[in-house]
């Protein structure tokens, strides 16, 4: 038996979903997504002995955050950016997970289109602790750890992604239910 | 001008506050018009990208990625992979019985259960990968069960255990070893479970197995084989699994 396998496998992939989230608001391309979230559980599992115990989630999301960072900085130098296709191809394929009425979650998933869009316009600091906090659920002392910045920069920068959220999406909203109206 | 107290107003909402500093917002909120719509703001914001933004899901093509993977990197890459995915189930305490009684099987039989084990993970990574998960959507089980019983000509137990946190979100037809099976969909949290039920003799299954992180329970009842896949925790997979074996009882007394 591998007992530090299944220790792992028991303790890490149960955050596979939340890796891939990260990854692929990220990146905002699938491809690119699967290579950093692959290459960052292989890194996980390499440094799993110096794994402490505690929550696991904000400790593999910081080696996940790490992997894009440095295939960013790789994919800058050779001159690559993610194409716009990429992105329409990043929210075609997403399970979303529908009400009892075809015809409300048809609204809805359009709805939703809408929002992923605007959330991926946002600068990247401020994309990540956006989506740290709202999808994640995790602390400011966990954002803080995934991002390794101080804990009053994540509150500024979660402030700010949510005055831009407020203004871009929360402005839309209202100006088309207004119009519909 | 923002009033200074807005980001105490959001730690307020992030639940970062001790409970003095939590009072103290709330007596804030009582006399600050331009504090109470900015935490609506952030409440309705909050509520959009909770429900709406995707929350993106590892694939079966990337889980079968990273468990190769990592099976490349294992100092015990000798191992079988199936004799690992058993002693990975017998990480759960609860199933340690049920396990023990069942490994005799699978050290007997691994050559008959494993690849039927392959074709349910296969199935259900499909029906999360895919758009194919749902055929028909209902949380009403006297939608569902009739369903399944004109398309799969099958009649399992279906209920929806809300109570229990196992919502019923719909039903499906899906092929198993070439035999049509009536496939019970469940949710919990934020996992899908999938119920399969066939009509079979299948020997020598084990009662649990976990394969790539997922656990999968086999039980009986009548002619009919049922398993139940997810990626949730041991124990929780094994209380559907009892719910669902109380319904078959109640069923046959009906």
């Amino acid at each position: 038996m591998d007992d530090r396998r299944r220790r792992f496998e028991a303790q890490a992939l149960p955050h596979l979903d939340a890796a891939i989230n990260l990854a692929r608001w990220l990146t905002r391309s699938n491809a690119d997504a699967d290579d950093v979230v692959q290459e960052a559980m292989l890194r996980a599992w390499r440094a799993f002995d110096g794994f402490r115990g505690g929550d696991i989630r904000p400790w593999l999301l910081a080696i996940v955050r790490n992997c894009w960072r440095t295939s960013a900085g790789e994919r800058k130098r050779r001159g690559h950016f993610a194409l716009p296709e990429e992105d329409a191809a990043m929210t075609g394929d997403v399970l979303t997970f529908s009400g009892p009425s075809p015809e409300a979650s048809a609204v809805r998933s359009d709805e939703g289109r809408k929002l992923d869009a605007v959330i991926a316009t946002l600068p990247e600091e401020f994309r990540e602790v956006l989506i740290l906090r709202e999808l994640e659920d995790l602390s400011y002392r966990e954002i803080a750890t995934v991002t390794q910045v101080p804990i009053g920069t994540v509150m500024s920068r979660l402030a700010r992604a949510r005055a831009m959220l407020r203004e871009k999406w929360l402005g839309n909203v209202e100006g088309e239910a207004s119009h519909a109206l | 001008m923002p009033c200074d107290q807005a980001q105490r107003v959001e730690a307020y909402l992030d639940g970062e506050l001790g409970a003095a500093d939590a009072l103290a917002v709330e007596q804030h909120l009582e006399y600050c018009a331009q504090c109470r719509a900015l935490l609506a703001q952030l409440e309705t914001l909050r509520g959009d990208i909770r429900q709406r933004a995707t929350y993106h899901r590892a694939d079966a093509a990337l889980r079968t990625k990273i468990a190769r993977a990592l099976d490349s990197q294992s100092p015990r890459g000798d191992v079988i992979p199936w004799v690992r995915n058993v002693w990975t189930g017998a990480a759960g305490g609860a199933t340690a019985t049920a396990l023990a009684a069942s490994l005799a099987f699978f050290f007997l039989l691994p050559a008959a259960s494993d690849p039927l084990i392959t074709d349910i993970t296969n199935a259900h990574l499909r029906s999360i990968a895919s758009e194919h998960l749902i055929d028909v959507v209902s949380s009403d089980r006297h939608t569902v069960k009739p369903w399944l019983a004109v398309h799969a000509d099958l009649s399992p137990p279906v209920a929806d255990f809300s109570k229990q946190g196992f919502t019923l979100v719909g039903g499906r037809v899906d092929f198993l070893e070439g035999v049509r099976a009536a496939v019970t969909v469940y949710r919990h949290g934020a996992h899908i479970v999938n119920v399969f039920a066939w009509a079979g003799y299948n020997e020598g299954l084990p009662d649990f197995a976990t394969r790539n992180g997922y656990h999968i329970v086999f039980w009986r009842s009548g002619n009919l084989v049922f398993c139940a896949i997810s990626d949730t925790a041991v124990d929780d997979i094994l209380e559907l699994s009892r719910l669902l074996k109380g319904m078959s009882q109640t069923d046959a007394r009906e």
